[in-house]
């Protein structure tokens, strides 16, 4: 059966109990309601037998998954397979399973968990729900290129090149505005954030990102957001405020009722930052290498992913001008790269690594997901590195008890050669900022 | 000391377009130095907080602040009204706005009265009509301290029209204080699904007295498409600046006297 065009993905939102549905997004062809309704009725049927159907694959290449959340409501995502190159089924399922569990945060976010939760009046909730619109289809469309803490949750960060000077601005700022959660986006990356920033869950210091981006997109000067935090706070509402301080560079702290958007901005914002207006200009031109000019990277690398396990945060970067030597096999593009990083990350951590398993899923529901190959299970140890040779580049990944690292690199550098590559530019990052 | 009543009659003495500062000043030779500051690479600059248009030390510009709030129901265009008095890009879909999102306008004006030229920075203030009802908090912030109103409604939805009296009604009441108030036909282009006849426009403006302009169509080099918009909001700001600081006057002799 072939439901969708290839490479299209659909969400479907239901409620969990009567099977009404509430909305659907993405793919230009909605489904039939026909289709949805039988989608609905197996998981049902499923479930009446003690069955729970999480995911099904189709004779075309297409995949659905389903999940229920707090028992409220039941969010089915079908993709249509098939994307260029988005490797084999077992990748796509995890990207999916991400998918769900991220707009079901997003949901959250925005309404509350009480009102998903207890629904008493569909009509009113269908409506509500459209406030999420925006957040869902970003999610969905996942375009934006050098992001990856929707698929890692990790926060994606940006490594300034004078990260003190900016601290400390940020932890008055923050102070001032009598909360401590703050945090400085920067190309969409966290720049610097307030300790207890850090201690938000890291889905939701993902989630939060997101949200800042798309708020920073639309290049409004400041915001005053109502959000519930999904582990945190899903049913009281913070104030999320947002000011952009330079295009691309904007600062946000979560609060209580005060300060007001209007007194924060005008007594607070410019005393803070203007005399910052120049270091906050050197952190824009970090641009999306995210890792300062002091970092030298060997030239046999093509694009990186670093994570930090202990932190839950990540810097990444695909160069562009590696310089080829004539008659090498041609350079994925950078796109491709990205793709080909996020694909390289789900293959090393569903095989060899450990998938840093974040709390948004209860044991139980982890047993049940079991995204991690039995292959891996089969093993006696812990795999510390692996590698992957396809026609396009070579893949190398690395796992230390503080770090992760996945790297990719032209075909031209020998196989052998791999380890030293990765081995050496971990520990060039690391002693250059401290990651 | 004046009444509070006096200020808020609807039936404010308002200014005749281009009585008080230049219209289409965007045109003239003598504005290019001004606009260029707005302007970046033929389009329009986006500002962040801690920015503003700098003019050569000496030509002395000065800056005066306002705070603008867009009103209206859900769907007819506040977001992309604000996004387009920017320059900015004009959402291509339609998303709820799930809490308060400010966006920054600068205006230079040339005064008729002594050609001084002045920067107007409005700031427009936005809130989904949803997160209103759902969030007691937001109306106040948006209430406070603002200087302009602009009540929007679409060509394209006659109930977002006939809703109109409802909202300005809300702004009557006697904490607002003096708010300049102005109505804004949105979608003015789409003339296929045009679900207001210029007959009632006419009707309501002489009703109210309230100014109605009209918005939509092509976003052209963006200055052209928001200038009288924004020359149109600007006069009024001024003349109710100048107003109350000659009441103000007229009070501080009282007290002398």
């Amino acid at each position: 059966m072939m439901m969708l065009q290839h490479g299209s993905t659909q969400l479907l939102c239901l409620t969990a109990s009567s099977g009404v549905p509430l909305f659907t997004r993405g793919a230009s062809k909605q489904l039939p309601f026909s289709v949805i309704g039988s989608l609905n009725g197996v998981h049902m049927f499923g479930a009446g037998h003690g069955v729970v159907l999480s995911s099904c694959e189709t004779e075309g290449g297409g995949k659905v998954v389903w999940r229920v959340f707090q028992d409220s409501m039941m969010l089915i995502v079908v993709s249509g397979g098939g994307q260029d190159g988005a490797g084999d089924s077992k990748e796509d399922e995890v990207r999916l399973q991400r998918l769900l569990e991220n707009v079901w945060s997003c949901m959250v976010l925005v309404l509350g968990q009480d009102e998903l939760t207890n629904v008493r009046n569909v009509e009113r909730l269908k409506r509500d729900l459209r406030s999420c619109f925006s957040l869902i289809d970003q999610l969905l469309e996942d375009r934006q290129e050098g992001i990856l803490g929707n698929l890692t949750h990790c926060a994606d960060s940006l490594l300034p090149p004078n990260p003190t000077l900016l601290q400390e601005a940020l932890d008055g700022f923050t102070q001032a505005a009598d909360s401590e959660f703050g945090c400085l986006i920067v190309h969409g990356r966290i720049a610097a954030a307030t300790e207890k920033w850090w201690r938000l869950a890291p889905p939701e210091v993902v989630l939060l990102s997101a949200l800042i981006r798309s708020l920073s997109a639309s290049g409004s000067a400041s915001c005053d957001y109502p959000v519930f935090l999904p582990q945190g706070s899903p049913t009281v509402a913070h104030r999320l405020l947002r000011f952009q301080l330079l295009p691309g560079a904007d600062v946000c702290v979560l609060c209580g009722p005060t300060p007001s958007l209007h007194s924060a901005e005008s007594g607070m914002v410019g005393r803070f930052w203007t005399p910052l207006v120049e270091t906050l200009r050197d952190c824009l031109a970090v641009g999306e290498h995210s890792l300062p000019r002091s970092v030298s990277l060997r030239p046999d690398v093509l694009a990186l992913l670093l994570i930090n396990r202990e932190t839950r945060r990540s810097v990444s970067c695909v160069r562009t001008s590696t310089n080829r030597p004539l008659g090498d096999p041609p350079l994925p593009s950078k796109a491709r790269c990205w793709e080909i990083l996020k694909l390289f990350y789900i293959f090393s951590t569903t095989r060899y690594f450990n998938q840093e398993e974040t709390l948004c899923v209860s044991p139980e529901e982890r047993a049940q997901r079991a995204n991690t190959d039995d292959f891996v299970l089969g093993f006696s140890h812990q795999p510390l590195q692996c590698y992957l040779v396809t026609e396009e580049c070579k893949s190398y990944g690395l796992q230390t008890p503080q770090h992760q690292l996945f790297l990719l690199a032209p075909l031209s550098v020998p196989t052998f050669a791999l380890r030293t590559v990765a081995t050496q530019t971990l520990s060039d990052i690391v002693g250059a900022t401290g990651f | 000391m004046l009444t509070r009543g006096n200020n808020n009659n609807m039936a404010q003495v308002s200014p005749s377009s281009g009585s008080i500062i230049v219209a289409d000043w965007h045109r003239c030779k003598d504005s290019k130095e001004y606009f260029s500051k707005i302007l970046h690479k033929k389009r329009r600059k986006n500002f962040g907080l801690l920015e503003s248009p700098v003019m050569p030390p000496h030509v002395a510009v000065d800056t005066v602040h306002y705070k603008i709030f867009l009103s209206g129901k859900s769907g007819v265009g506040k977001t992309a009204l604000a996004a387009r008095l920017a320059g900015l890009n004009i959402p291509n879909m339609h998303y709820e706005t799930t809490g308060i999102e400010t966006t920054v306008v600068y205006w230079p004006v040339k005064l008729r009265e002594n050609g001084r030229v002045l920067f107007f920075r409005l700031q427009l203030w936005d809130c989904g009509e949803n997160a209103l009802r759902r969030f007691d908090h937001l109306l106040p912030a948006c209430k406070e301290q603002v200087d302009a109103v602009l009540f929007l409604f679409s060509f394209t939805d006659r109930t977002s029209f006939d809703d109109l009296s409802n909202q300005i009604a809300k702004w009557t009441g006697a904490p607002v204080g003096r708010v300049v108030k102005l109505v804004v036909g949105t979608k003015f282009d789409l003339f296929m699904h045009c679900d207001v006849a210029e007959r009632d426009v006419r009707n309501f403006q002489e009703t109210w007295s309230v100014p109605v302009l009209r918005v939509g169509g092509e976003v052209s080099d963006g200055l052209g498409d928001v200038a009288s918009l924004l020359n149109c909001l600007a006069e009024h700001l001024w003349h109710q600046d100048c107003v109350s600081a000659r009441r103000h006057s007229q009070q501080e002799t009282g007290t002398v006297l």
